[in-house]
């Protein structure tokens, strides 16, 4: 329904790098794009521990843990696997992120489609 | 036991530059802290203490995601300290370290300190307010808020713990310590006082499966509920993540607004809690939304109605 909504240049994450977006119209929460052994993946900033997802970062755009290794929640600490947003330990142990799919221009912007994340409540 | 409250919560982080950056932020003042941790104390000298997870001087963590070392906990003299290693001591090891302060477990394997109290008593106003019928706190001439008012923390409220077994967490404070229970969430837990302190709580237990143990939060009293949101909205501006709040418990009366951290829980700021005395007889009610506040909000952006009057030119 609605078009595709442009986050930024894949160039302005690098390796290691995490950056929260939005909201943007159709997600109830930030979308978290980082950079993982040169791959962008996207995680809707929703922690899974509490029922309705809570926000994970401590400051605008942390959302890693201190060496880097995963995605945190800066709740009760949660940690999480870059690439599948798996919960590998902590309070949500097994549980999953959301991934939310981007798709990029031949110019290197990255967009994702709005209302995609409603299809999964 | 003349427990009086947390005076330290000590704990092992990943990040020691985030956790000081967060910690002054929050409003808490660095005391001998270098790029190793250290002290960060409120206004009445409670506080929280930061070293890297790896700092060999730490007490040994959870083997869970939980980042609390040890709760230091203050009484008011050396015979209590002499009360808690004879009572504690029958069943469990507990170290006297040279400067007379006793460490030890809990029955869940949280690590344990309790030492004379480093508080410094308070001599401050709380917040003022003015009401018809009532005399005036604020003398005339005397404004409520400005720009650069202070709101910083002034003295350590409590500590939510997540632990597997209520019966056994609770059993152990008011069985071994003396602490009293105040009110009861329902499918959560109760609410803790120990004898020393009249505050609502300065302890609360929530029921979680065991791979979860650890620090729900912890809290630090303002001057009043002007004090917590002035101090939470300045936090939010500088990018911190509001987590719950501002808003007001049922349970305690404290207005709240929690925080994400760097340091594995959150920060809340707390204001204006109930006093209790040993005459209360607690209360129960199921944890729940409607349960654990009487009023919440959420902060917005400043925004005023205004603006030119419709139609005129620009
Ligand atoms: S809310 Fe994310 S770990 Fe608890
Ligand atoms: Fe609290």
């Amino acid at each position: 329904m609605t078009s595709a909504q442009p986050l930024c240049h894949a160039d302005e994450i690098a390796e290691g790098e995490a950056r929260g977006f939005g909201p943007l119209e159709g997600y109830r929460r930030k979308i978290v794009v980082l950079r993982h052994n040169g791959t962008l993946h996207a995680w809707l900033d929703a922690c899974p521990h509490y029922p309705g997802g809570t926000p994970m970062a401590w400051k605008t755009d942390a959302y890693l843990n201190g060496e880097k290794t995963h995605i945190a929640c800066h709740s009760h600490g949660a940690l999480f696997d870059m690439e599948t947003g798996e919960c590998v330990l902590g309070p949500c142990l097994g549980q999953q992120l959301t991934r939310i799919a981007l798709t990029m221009s031949d110019e290197g912007e990255i967009f994702v489609t709005a209302a995609q994340e409603e299809k999964r409540a | 036991m003349n427990i009086i409250g947390p005076d330290y919560l000590v704990f092992g982080v990943d990040d020691v530059a985030a956790s000081i950056e967060y910690l002054t932020a929050f409003g808490l003042k660095p005391v001998d802290v270098t790029d190793k941790g250290g002290l960060f104390e409120a206004l009445d000298g409670t506080g929280i203490i930061i070293r890297h997870k790896s700092d060999p001087t730490l007490p040994p963590p959870l083997p869970t995601s939980n980042m609390l070392r040890q709760q230091v906990y203050g009484v008011r003299a050396n015979e209590d300290l002499d009360a808690i290693e004879a009572e504690l001591s029958k069943d469990r090891r507990v170290t006297r370290l040279a400067d007379g302060s006793v460490e030890t477990k809990d029955d869940h394997g949280f690590e344990l300190k309790f030492q004379v109290s480093k508080r410094r008593e308070l001599n401050m106003p709380a917040e003022k307010i003015n009401a018809p019928g009532a005399p005036a706190q604020r003398k005339p001439n005397e404004i409520g808020v400005w720009e650069e008012m202070p709101a910083a923390p002034r003295s350590l409220s409590h500590v939510v713990l997540f632990v597997p077994d209520i019966e056994i967490a609770t059993n152990f404070y008011c069985g071994r310590l003396g602490f009293v229970i105040t009110d009861v969430l329902k499918g959560a837990g109760p609410f803790l006082r120990p004898k020393a302190n009249d505050d609502h709580h300065t302890l609360f237990f929530i029921r979680t499966p065991e791979y979860m143990k650890g620090c729900e939060h912890l809290a630090f009293h303002m001057g009043g509920p002007t004090e917590l949101m002035v101090a939470g909205t300045r936090f939010v501006k500088k990018g911190y993540q509001s987590f719950w709040g501002p808003g007001r418990h049922k349970f305690g009366s404290n207005w709240f607004w929690y925080f994400n951290s760097p340091l594995g829980c959150h920060f809340e700021y707390d204001a204006d809690m109930d006093k209790h005395d040993d005459e209360w007889i607690a209360r129960e009610a199921p944890m729940g939304a409607e349960a654990s506040q009487i009023v919440l909000f959420e902060m917005r952006e400043k925004w005023a109605p205004g603006g030119p009057p419709p139609g005129a030119k620009p």
